[in-house]
């Protein structure tokens, strides 16, 4: 009986090596540990041992038992790993096909520009402000210090509508709406569309400004420089440079136009900048004190400044696009660069 | 206005190089936009001298010059000039030299004989199209000389851009004036020297002002004797080298001493004048002019006219007569200087369409007291050369002669304006570089003696060149300008910040801006402008107020003619655009405001049409539908904090007629959307369906609630229940919706519709609904029987209100 027992651990340790698959443990176990499996019917003989050898091999069956059950155990352990393998491995697919990606919508770029601006505008407190787009001759020019016949007027091809007003030619009429309504501290950011009679690779007749204007009791030159020189490194960058020009604007004085240092050549002369290493990005100045009076404003309490840039302008020095009519196409090839 | 730096330095003496000179312009505010070298590609051009010439063996057409570059040996060059000849001084070009064309000379055979270098024509150096033979120079200069120094194109013309406020810059002796406020150098005015004969001017001429308003001063000089003809060659280049065209000496000095001056001069054929005397008056009714330029002109009585005894023989500062123009045969020259009121010149400019350097001027304001100088420097020029004598004396009319203006000038304000610490001193040095008289205004206390200090006020007196000078604050730009901008200090704002007013338009533009981006929508900007056949392209009915558009005066073009009170035409366009270019995944939106009667109210706008999504495997292009549009305006309004909302069937021609709605809100329309009609789609050439929104965000800005509350998270557990009625095909399908919140009341916590079913398993005429009902308390756990009870409650109500069969 013993060699018996010795015999099947030996067998069915063999046999486990062989097995492939769960149907086939599980016949083995039958075949061994079943009703009429092979250990059990030696077992069957255990009733016919004498009484001093009972216990000997007793011991030895339940040893061999539980050291057949303890390799059946890992035996089925080590199939179902193998089972999992071959289930994951049947799973897997080609990482390379395309991704499901929600359609992504993207913002105009020239909206993408002038959503920046607000930003940094708005973080040194001008609150953003809009005004209408069809305009009056006293809020486009009279109230802004260009009365009629004033030369400056040349420089704005403005749209006339045929009930006698006009299309805003910047945004500045703003501006004066505020200041009518509104006592000072006034620190307004208007951003907005303007139009002019200009249709070629660089004037687009409907363009994008931002107007800025702030005024209290005691605003200086020094603190307009400071203004736009804290925009200018953030819009372009912290080593932006930035150059004062003295220029004309009916509603300020002192006037400025305002050059950055070339984006292209940081300043070194390049043809984008006609060699100048500085491209001109904004105008600006102090407010005329015309355009204080006209808003009942006193130009010797108050002082201030206003600013004004093209966004289109701005957006195009960094995109650089040849012919900016593009922006106002919408063709989705274009929209889905930006 | 185009200068050179060669004839700056006869008015000022400066060093600087002239990048140097255009930066200092610029940064002084008169703005040097390029800089161009004068004769750059004529290096290695000298003058040569033809000294012999002999047949070319082998060609008809050619010769063998012998040419003297002032060099020992002389240079065997062949030509096929017809105006070569014997003793003619042209230009050549030596060995080694490359034209502007490209060409490069080298030693050369042609047609078997050597050619050391080229006799040029002017077409060939660049200096005119002239190509009709070879360059004929004065015999005069010196043989060897380099060219660009023998026709003094060693020099560097600057365009200047002035600014309308600055006509004191539009010559050459205003922009020295500039420089000397840099350099404080000063003016070198030219030496004008006159030798008048006895004939006395007043004897033989007379100037009348009718209008003194118009034209405050006239003054004019007479030359007897004059030899019209061709200027010299230093006046022709000079003027050639500014973009003057050149005419005859005579019109030739009058541009010179205005590009000197910025004094337009005009010189009449004294003896084409009516009586040989002026009148400057307004034109009469009916009255006309044949100008320079030989247009027959309408004269208006607003416009300001030059006259003789009977007619009129010049557009006032804008234009002279043809009549009376200088020709060959002009003898005696009446030459006028003068000043014309601004507004009236430039209205008259305007009128007639003519820009010309005199109204250029004159409009922007001239100064009246370069009458005199102006009209005596050209008055010394034709007498040397043209060879006139000058009549005795001026003709002077001033009747509108004017005091300088006075200004005070407190320096603690500019300081003030500018955020500066300038001295006094410097305030005053600055102004008086600029021509400014100062005087320090005595203070109480105060010795006059004393240098000036920041407390002092200054009585400054601008001069009469400076028109756009009136107040404290031009004087105060004028010395931050030469005080430097750049050195003016960089601050930050110290005020207040004022209180910043939150706008709820603002607030939803953006977060259904932001909303339809995530929804995968690109943004779209079109011009305001559109064509007025939208509105017929996008059949709105004839009775709606949106055809009813403003209308531009000058329209760029039929396209761009009205303002557009919708923005569905545009983003059509944007579609038929993309289609065109074969892009038809089209998910375009826009937010603008449009035109509407007097108002402007902010609208938000979509389109879907093609195919969207990206088309690749796994995610395969969709056509979208009615229920796409339809959930972006849902998800507009959710972001908005929109809810009570109803969408309802409209009869918008725009749209499909089954397939549209109406967004209401307390029942006022705020927006449409639908499918577009065919004939809208034929209308833009779109072969697909096209689904679009139009949403009034003025509406939705006034409707929303941004606050949120914290609403507590249920308790007790939901109880769901699926419901399937079968009911008429046409019924909509938020009617069992409302009965079944109605009918459940609070205990109903949500209502989801999950199928519609029509076919073969329902009768003909019918659908069947499948609803997903959530039941829920929030004060106890529910009980199946509590639920059911109110469930077949449910039920019931629907077949009575509806008529619906539970659908087993």
């Amino acid at each position: 009986m013993k060699e018996e027992l010795e015999a099947i651990q030996t067998e069915v340790l063999q046999a486990l090596k062989q097995i492939n698959t769960q149907d086939q443990l599980e016949s083995l176990r039958i075949e061994y540990f079943g009703r009429k499996g092979k250990f059990t019917d030696v077992m069957k003989g255990m009733g016919k041992l004498s009484k001093e050898e009972r216990p000997i091999l007793g011991k030895l069956a339940n040893e061999v038992r539980s050291s057949l059950s303890d390799a059946f155990e890992t035996a089925k352990t080590e199939l179902d790993c193998k089972q999992q393998e071959q289930q994951l491995k049947a799973e897997s697919i080609d990482i390379t096909l395309p991704g499901r990606k929600p359609t992504l919508g993207k913002a105009h770029p020239v909206m993408q520009v002038l959503q920046r601006t607000e930003e940094i505008f708005m973080q040194m407190g001008f609150q953003v402000v809009t005004g209408p787009e069809v305009e009056t001759e006293h809020y486009n020019f009279d109230a802004l210090n260009t009365p009629p016949n004033h030369p400056a007027r040349d420089l704005h091809d403005t749209f006339y509508l045929t009930d006698g007003h006009l299309l805003r030619t910047h945004t500045s009429p703003v501006q004066i709406r505020v200041m009518e309504n509104q006592q000072p501290p006034v620190r307004i950011i208007v951003p907005g569309k303007a139009y002019r009679v200009d249709y070629d690779v660089s004037h687009t007749p409907m363009f994008h400004q931002v107007e800025g204007l702030l005024v209290d009791r005691h605003v200086t030159f020094s603190e307009l420089k400071g203004v736009l020189v804290s925009f200018a490194r953030q819009m372009f960058g912290a080593q932006t440079q930035m150059r004062f020009r003295p220029h004309f604007f009916p509603f300020t004085e002192p006037s400025a136009e305002v050059d950055i240092s070339c984006t292209v050549c940081q300043g070194k002369g390049c043809r984008s900048c006609g060699h100048t290493g500085w491209i001109e990005i904004l105008g600006a100045g102090a407010v005329d004190p015309e355009v204080f009076r006209a808003v009942n404003y006193d130009p010797e309490q108050v002082t201030g400044f206003a600013f004004g840039m093209g966004v289109e302008r701005i957006a195009n020095l960094q995109f650089r696009i040849p012919d900016i009519r593009t922006f106002y196409e919408n063709d989705l090839r274009f929209l889905h660069q930006f | 206005m185009n200068i050179t730096l060669n004839w700056l330095k006869n008015y000022i003496d400066f060093d600087f190089a002239a990048e140097q000179l255009a930066e200092k312009l610029t940064m002084l505010g008169v703005e040097v936009e390029t800089i161009k070298q004068l004769g750059v590609a004529l290096d290695g051009v000298v003058v040569g001298k033809v000294i012999s010439i002999k047949p070319h063996p082998n060609a008809d057409k050619l010769v063998l010059c012998q040419v003297d570059i002032g060099k020992k040996d002389k240079l065997q060059i062949v030509c096929g000039a017809p105006n070569v000849h014997d003793g003619m001084v042209a230009p050549v070009a030596t060995i080694g030299t490359e034209l502007h064309s490209g060409v490069f000379i080298k030693k050369t055979k042609i047609r078997g004989e050597e050619s050391y270098g080229m006799l040029c024509s002017e077409n060939e150096l660049g200096i005119s199209p002239d190509a009709a033979g070879l360059m004929e120079l004065s015999p005069e200069l010196s043989i060897g000389t380099p060219l660009t120094e023998a026709l003094g194109l060693d020099d560097t013309v600057l365009e200047l851009e002035i600014t309308p406020n600055r006509p004191d810059c539009l010559s050459l002796i205003g922009v020295a004036r500039e420089v000397r406020a840099e350099t404080g150098n000063e003016l070198k005015h030219p030496q004008i020297e006159l030798n008048e004969s006895d004939t006395e001017i007043q004897d033989i001429t007379s100037v009348t002002i009718d209008a003194p308003e118009l034209c405050p001063r006239y003054a004019a000089r007479i030359i007897k004797d004059v030899k019209v003809g061709e200027s010299p060659d230093w006046l022709k280049q000079r003027l050639e080298s500014v973009g003057i065209a050149v005419i005859n000496n005579i019109v030739d000095i009058t541009n010179y001493v205005l590009m000197e001056y910025g004094q337009p001069l005009h010189a009449f054929d004294y003896h084409k004048l009516n009586e040989n005397r002026i009148v400057v008056r307004c034109a009469a009714e009916g009255e006309r002019i044949t100008t320079l330029d030989e247009y027959e002109r309408k004269l208006t009585p607003d416009m300001l006219v030059i006259a003789d005894a009977e007619k009129p023989v010049a557009v006032a500062g804008v234009m002279g007569g043809h009549e009376t123009e200088i020709t060959d045969s002009t003898r005696d020259v009446l030459l006028e200087s003068a000043y014309f009121s601004p507004s009236s010149i430039r209205t008259t400019a305007k009128t007639m369409g003519l820009n010309t350097e005199a109204s250029y001027r004159f409009e922007r304001g001239a100064d009246p007291e370069n009458v005199i100088p102006a009209l005596n420097r050209a008055a010394q020029l034709i007498a040397e050369l043209a060879g006139g004598t000058l009549c005795k004396g001026i003709v002077d009319v001033y009747p509108g002669k004017r005091e300088p203006i006075q200004i005070t000038l407190r320096p603690e304000r500019v300081n003030f304006i500018l955020g500066t610490e300038l001295e006094a001193t410097e305030i005053e040095q600055i102004l008086s570089r600029l021509g400014f008289g100062i005087e320090m205004v005595q203070q109480e206390g105060r010795d006059q003696e004393v240098a000036p200090t920041e407390d002092s006020v200054f009585q400054i007196t601008v001069p009469s060149f400076r028109v756009d000078i009136t107040r404290e604050i031009d004087l105060i730009e004028e010395v931050a300008r030469v005080y430097g901008y750049d050195n003016i200090p960089t601050t930050l704002p110290k005020g207040d910040i004022p209180v910043l007013v939150p706008n709820k338009l603002t607030e939803v533009r953006r977060r259904i801006k932001n909303f339809l981006l995530s929804s995968g929508m690109m943004e779209a900007i079109n011009y305001s402008f559109v064509h007025p056949n939208c509105f017929e392209k996008i059949r709105l009915s004839e009775d709606n107020p949106l055809r009813d558009a403003l209308k531009l005066q000058n329209p760029l073009s039929p396209e761009m003619s009205v303002l557009r009170s919708t923005l569905i035409p545009s983003l059509l366009n944007n579609a038929q655009h993309n289609h065109n270019h074969q892009i038809n995944n089209i998910a375009l939106f826009e937010i603008s405001t449009v035109f509407v009667q007097d108002k402007e109210p902010a609208r938000v706008s979509g389109i879907l049409a093609g195919e969207i999504g990206d088309g690749v495997y796994g995610n395969p292009y969709k056509h979208p539908d009615f229920f796409d549009i339809k959930g972006i305006v849902e998800g507009a309004l959710e972001v908005c904090g929109i809810t009570d909302y109803a969408f309802k069937l409209t009869d918008e021609p725009t749209f499909h007629p089954g397939r549209n709605a109406e967004l209401l809100l307390d029942s006022k329309r705020i927006g449409i959307l639908g499918e577009a009609h065919p004939e809208v789609l034929e209308n833009y050439e779109l072969p697909y369906k096209a689904y679009l929104f139009e949403l009034d965000l003025n509406a939705l800005a006034g409707a929303t609630d941004f606050a949120k509350r914290f609403k507590l998270i249920p308790i007790y557990p939901s109880i769901q229940r699926d419901l399937a009625i079968v009911v008429d095909k046409e019924m909509q399908s938020d009617l069992p919706i409302d009965i079944i919140y109605s009918t459940g009341g609070k205990l109903v916590e949500s209502v989801k519709l999950f199928d519609v079913y029509v076919g073969d398993q329902v009768a003909e005429g019918k659908k069947s609904l499948a609803y997903t009902i959530m039941y829920h308390s929030a004060t106890e756990t529910l009980t199946d029987k509590a639920v059911n009870d109110l469930h077949d409650k449910v039920i019931r109500k629907l077949n009575q209100e509806l008529n619906a069969e539970l659908r087993m």
